[in-house]
């Protein structure tokens, strides 16, 4: 198993990732995250956002096995201004949040294979 | 789920968003001294008046106790249980001081209340009365305050 941060750093130096973050699966708490200048403490926008994604992804799972499709493999939410992904990896989720130029394959591929090595 | 009832209406809307955004069962809003505010999810007045002693306990052991290990009081607290989850913090609104605690369940998570007691916290600050409540303080009868403010919040008793 990869360390987390070393996870993170390869996720965050994927082009057109703004940040990455390993989240508690359940409690929505950053595990570790990349680093970003000026955002620290329980300012940090990057804490709402884990603990929103993570909610959103506890529910995508209900609403998958609802209509009967099994585990999610992959959660993409389109924004105006960029993207967040979300993939599951056992206790946690690992959280991108991606510019709209980025090469969104590229970055769901790094992010599969970190969940795959992590599970 | 019943609306908040408040002893203070000031409070009744930023309790609202807090239950409904962070999915909570239930709540209370108290002065450290004990006396509730607010709360919601509640039927019993007895039941809240547990929960205000104990809140208060708690909160006065978690101040010292962080005093003594960490050199600072300690003004969260989260405990998960196996089905329900707790989550005891302070706010404050200008010079006036409030614990809140509220429960949840895996409808909700710690983080998710964490992001909306702040928007909460930030509530409170923006729309406290400049002029404080009478009696806010801690007064020494304890009994007393609990006392008021549970009719305050179901009614005199008699009529609960």
């Amino acid at each position: 198993m990869k360390a987390l941060a070393q996870v993170v750093a390869t996720l965050s130096h994927v082009p057109g990732v703004v940040a990455a973050m390993i989240v508690g699966a359940t409690d929505g708490l950053i595990v570790e995250t990349s680093p970003v200048a000026g955002s620290a403490g329980a300012t940090d926008p990057r804490k709402h956002t884990a603990a929103l994604a993570a909610y959103l992804y506890s529910k995508v799972i209900r609403a998958s096995d609802a209509a009967r499709l099994g585990t999610p493999a992959f959660m993409r939410l389109e924004a105006e201004r960029g993207h967040i992904f979300v993939v599951g990896a056992g206790d946690v989720v690992l959280v991108t949040i991606v510019t709209t130029d980025a090469n969104l394959g590229r970055v769901r591929l790094e992010m599969m294979t970190a969940a795959r090595d992590n599970s | 789920m019943t609306d908040p009832t408040v002893a203070e209406p000031w409070v009744a809307g930023p309790l609202t968003r807090l239950k409904e955004d962070a999915r909570l069962i239930s709540g209370v809003l108290l002065y450290p001294s004990g006396r509730a505010v607010g709360q919601f999810g509640f039927a019993n007045a007895a039941d809240v008046m547990s929960i205000c002693a104990l809140t208060s306990a708690i909160n006065a052991s978690a101040r010292e106790l962080g005093r003594q290990l960490d050199g600072k009081p300690f003004y969260e607290m989260h405990h998960a249980g196996a089905h329900r989850q707790v989550f005891m913090a302070r706010a404050t609104a200008g010079a006036q001081e409030f614990l809140f605690v509220g429960v949840f369940d895996r409808e909700s998570s710690f983080g998710v209340v964490e992001i909306y007691f702040a928007e909460f916290q930030k509530a409170l600050e923006r729309l406290h009365p400049e002029t404080q409540a009478p009696g806010v303080g801690p007064t020494g009868d304890f009994e007393g305050e609990l006392n008021r403010s549970l009719d305050a919040l179901f009614g005199p008793i008699g009529k609960r």
